[in-house]
């Protein structure tokens, strides 16, 4: 434990008295351990790793014998807690939760629980019980692991729902297991290569998820590596992020090792925070693992093949863009996908040449994923309207609408104002164009009606007027939509020109700074490698940059579309009340 | 490849049998014009012989077709691009590998015709080749009685430009063909005389070295 440990130790305090604790235990009495374990896995009908797991305490025994006998009497069975899941606890937050374990109450209560549960044990069970002095908590309210998860939520979330209170900030379960891997795991032959029990590994997930306190030194480390990698593929998001991953592949990609690194030393830069810290705290350990290969026969490639489907899962398995001659896919889903990646392609090479590599090669590929994309994009057209087809009462509906909308709207400004703000008070649904769609969508026969409506209107006029108003709403709400999108579309004009004379003055300016400077390379001339891979890691700066831009710009508009239709109806609500 | 000077037939047949399937010329043809006139139609009648009533703007799309040009098996790499200003950055991509040009506008709409001129110097300024195959193209020509732009109007700007003028109209498939033949013609008459100028190819050596470096970035 080179590696942090005196912070370590005092940043978690529970774990490592409790380890330490353990190991004490363990020196005096192996098979109270062993019996121990077993009746975790009697719970789980397993009890294959009884052996391994003797040998491995023994193991830590050998290492860190210290004992402090004098806190078994607070021995609690983890399956114990578990059943003694007690509401007592429920509303309590999780930081309480957390540092409830130095409360001697609720330590009482638990033994409690616990004393009276045992007794219907059997003897075995009793024996262990009182020796062990694990600790662990069953004040989890049934319904945190499912509503505030830790495994399989974003990393922002596991860390907020899990912090390491040292300011650290790495998912608990993460942190835990690489504390005990960088003491236990360094010298198991074959850590991370052995896999260990799945079951264990879900129940100490499940445990994590429930916040109860784990002790993985009950767990062997086939166990907790496990543990670990069940917690990076449960990531939803890559740790390299899914906008980045597909940069590392390429940058890991590059042949020459120096630009590789830099390459790579900047798409880590460009991670966020969280997931940058992260990755150095796994990669450290790994590297760690490394280190020790002569005692845990753990190479780098071992390493790496061992962990490779982990990875993978953290860097999605990669099916790179399908090119012409392949067989494009049919099924809705499958052409979205494919399309995602051939216009993340295609905006690639876009950037690529913009940044001025501009290639015969380049170009022909930039056609070529261009008609991808294009052919992606009919047959998909073509798939939805098949499916369309399919509900054909509804696409026959919508046909019919424009047709009545403006044959009604006529008949409307006909009618007069009067019958309009009559109807207008009839209906006061705030949801027009919800309304709108529900009439045409859900009940094709009412639209039918409507169109049978106008040679006869004496009967059908309670219903005529109320389509009216909401034909008639929808129609101010398009109008007033139109024209703040109209405005909007000015504004940004606007902003165009604005950013075209800024283009102009400063295009003037490159031209008038790049005849000295041209000069200048000429100079230099040897140092030109250097040169071409500093321009080399500005380009992908400026493509990432890019990219950034990109999905900013479109958030932007995104959120301003959002805004004109809420605007939109508010100025007919405010309409409406007026009326 | 390197003693390419002399006879063409000559050429061709050692092609042929090193390659069964000879690949046919290709023209790059690049739809430019205003929103809305009717580039995405055009192309889609051409293609597929179908008319899009429905108006989706379009950012960019590429077609490939295998047609018959004058008895000789040519193919037809046509990019439909966006009329909209917003994607103006990526069009010079495209107009850059471009060989030959429709531009075209609405008859019925003049703000369509006028911003014709802006993609004519756009196009010149990016191809910087004032004989660029080009085809000024007057759409919606079916919609006579809302025409805003007259035949002469038109016709006087492409015969400054010193290019062809039609008109055409997606609906009824009127000249949809021609100018996409006229064009390919052009662009076939520039190659062989492009082709007769630069025998020596001393160019392509330069740029392979070009590319090897910028191969790291492919994957």
């Amino acid at each position: 434990m080179d590696f942090e440990s005196p912070e370590v130790m005092k940043d978690f305090p529970g774990l490592y008295v409790s380890d330490t604790n353990k190991k004490g235990n363990n020196d005096s009495d192996y098979s109270d351990d062993v019996d121990r374990v077993t009746k975790k896995d009697l719970l789980m009908g397993k009890r294959k790793d009884k052996k391994d797991k003797k040998d491995k305490e023994r193991g830590y025994a050998a290492l860190e014998g210290e004992s402090s006998p004098d806190e078994s009497c607070d021995a609690k069975s983890p399956s114990k807690t578990k059943k003694s899941k007690s509401f007592k606890f429920s509303s309590k937050s999780k930081e309480k939760r957390e540092k409830s374990r130095d409360k001697d109450a609720t330590i009482d209560n638990k033994k409690k629980d616990k004393e009276k549960k045992s007794d219907k044990k059997s003897d075995r069970d009793k024996k262990t019980e009182k020796k062990e002095r694990k600790v662990k908590y069953a004040d989890d309210c049934p319904d945190i692991a499912d509503k505030l998860p830790i495994f399989g939520v974003s990393l922002d979330l596991a860390i907020e729902r899990s912090r390491c209170h040292d300011g650290i900030d790495i998912p608990y379960p993460v942190r835990a297991c690489i504390n005990y891997l960088q003491t236990f795991g360094y010298n198991f032959e074959g850590v991370y290569k052995v896999t260990g029990s799945k079951s264990k590994a879900i129940q100490i997930k499940k445990m994590f998820n429930n916040r109860e306190l784990v002790n993985l030194n009950d767990y062997d480390v086939p166990t907790v590596t496990s543990l670990l990698k069940l917690y990076l593929r449960d990531m939803p998001d890559s740790i390299l992020t899914n906008e980045l991953s597909i940069r590392f592949e390429e940058a890991g990609a590059i042949l020459n090792i120096g630009t590789r690194e830099k390459h790579l030393k900047i798409l880590v830069e460009n991670l966020p925070f969280q997931n940058k810290l992260l990755l150095s705290w796994l990669l450290l350990h790994f590297d760690y693992i490394i280190c020790n290969e002569r005692l845990n026969k753990t190479s780098i490639q071992n390493l790496v093949t061992t962990m490779s489907p982990v990875l993978h899962a953290i860097v999605k398995p990669y099916v790179p863009p399908l090119t012409s001659a392949s067989e494009l896919p049919l099924e809705t889903e499958l052409i979205e996908e494919e399309l995602r990646k051939q216009e993340s392609l295609l905006s690639q090479i876009h950037m690529e040449i913009h940044s001025g590599f501009i290639s015969k090669s380049r170009e022909e590929l930039m056609w070529e994923v261009q008609r991808i994309i294009t052919q992606l994009k009919r047959t998909y057209k073509n798939v939805q309207k098949d499916k369309d087809q399919l509900s054909e009462k509804s696409n026959d509906d919508k046909v019919v609408q424009p047709a009545t909308d403006s044959e009604e709207k006529a008949t409307t400004t006909e009618k007069g104002e009067f019958e309009e703000s009559k109807s207008l008070e009839e209906n006061n649904t705030m949801e027009i164009p919800a309304e709108v769609v529900a009439n045409t969508a859900s009940e094709p026969q009412q639209s039918e009606i409507k169109e049978e409506v106008q040679p006869r209107p004496q009967l059908r006029d309670i219903d005529e007027s109320d389509e009216f108003t909401s034909l008639n709403n929808a129609i101010t709400l398009l109008q007033v939509k139109n024209n703040s999108l109209l405005q909007l579309k000015e504004k940004l004009r606007k902003a165009i020109e604005t950013e075209k004379n800024e283009i102009h003055i400063l295009s003037k300016q490159v031209k008038a700074i790049t005849e000295p400077t041209s000069y200048n390379v000429c100079n230099i001339g040897g140092t030109s490698t250097n040169l071409d891979e500093i321009m080399d890691l500005l380009s992908k700066e400026n493509q990432i940059l890019q990219i950034k831009k990109i999905n900013l710009v479109r958030y932007i508009m995104e959120q301003q579309e959002i805004c004109i239709d809420i605007k939109a109806r508010l100025h007919l609500i405010g309409l409406e009340t007026l009326k | 490849m390197a003693q390419c000077g002399g006879v063409r037939v000559h050429q061709n047949q050692f092609i042929m049998s090193k390659k069964p399937t000879v690949q046919p010329a290709l023209h790059k043809v690049i739809m430019v014009g205003s929103g809305g006139v009717g580039k995405s139609a055009l192309t889609l009648q051409f293609m597929y012989d179908e008319f899009v009533e429905d108006y989706e703007p379009t950012k960019a799309d590429s077609y490939r077709k295998k047609i018959l040009l004058d008895g000789e098996d040519v193919q037809i790499d046509i990019l439909d691009t966006a009329g909209q200003e917003d994607y103006a950055a990526i069009r010079d991509h495209y107009f850059r590998s471009g060989e030959g040009f429709l531009c075209i506008f609405s008859i019925t709409e003049d703000e369509s015709f006028q911003a014709t001129q802006e993609f004519r110097e756009q196009i010149l300024r990016v191809k910087n080749d004032e004989n660029i195959p080009f085809l000024l193209v007057g759409n919606k020509c079916d919609l006579e009685d809302k025409r805003k732009v007259s035949f002469q109007e038109a016709s006087e700007r492409a015969r400054q430009w010193g290019v062809p003028y039609v008109e055409t109209s997606a609906k009824t498939r009127e000249h949809v063909d021609k100018v996409f033949f006229d064009l390919m013609r052009e662009i076939r008459a520039r190659k062989m005389e492009e082709n007769k100028a630069n025998n020596g190819r001393g160019k392509d050596r330069k740029k392979k070295s070009i590319k090897s470096f910028l191969f790291c970035y492919k994957h």
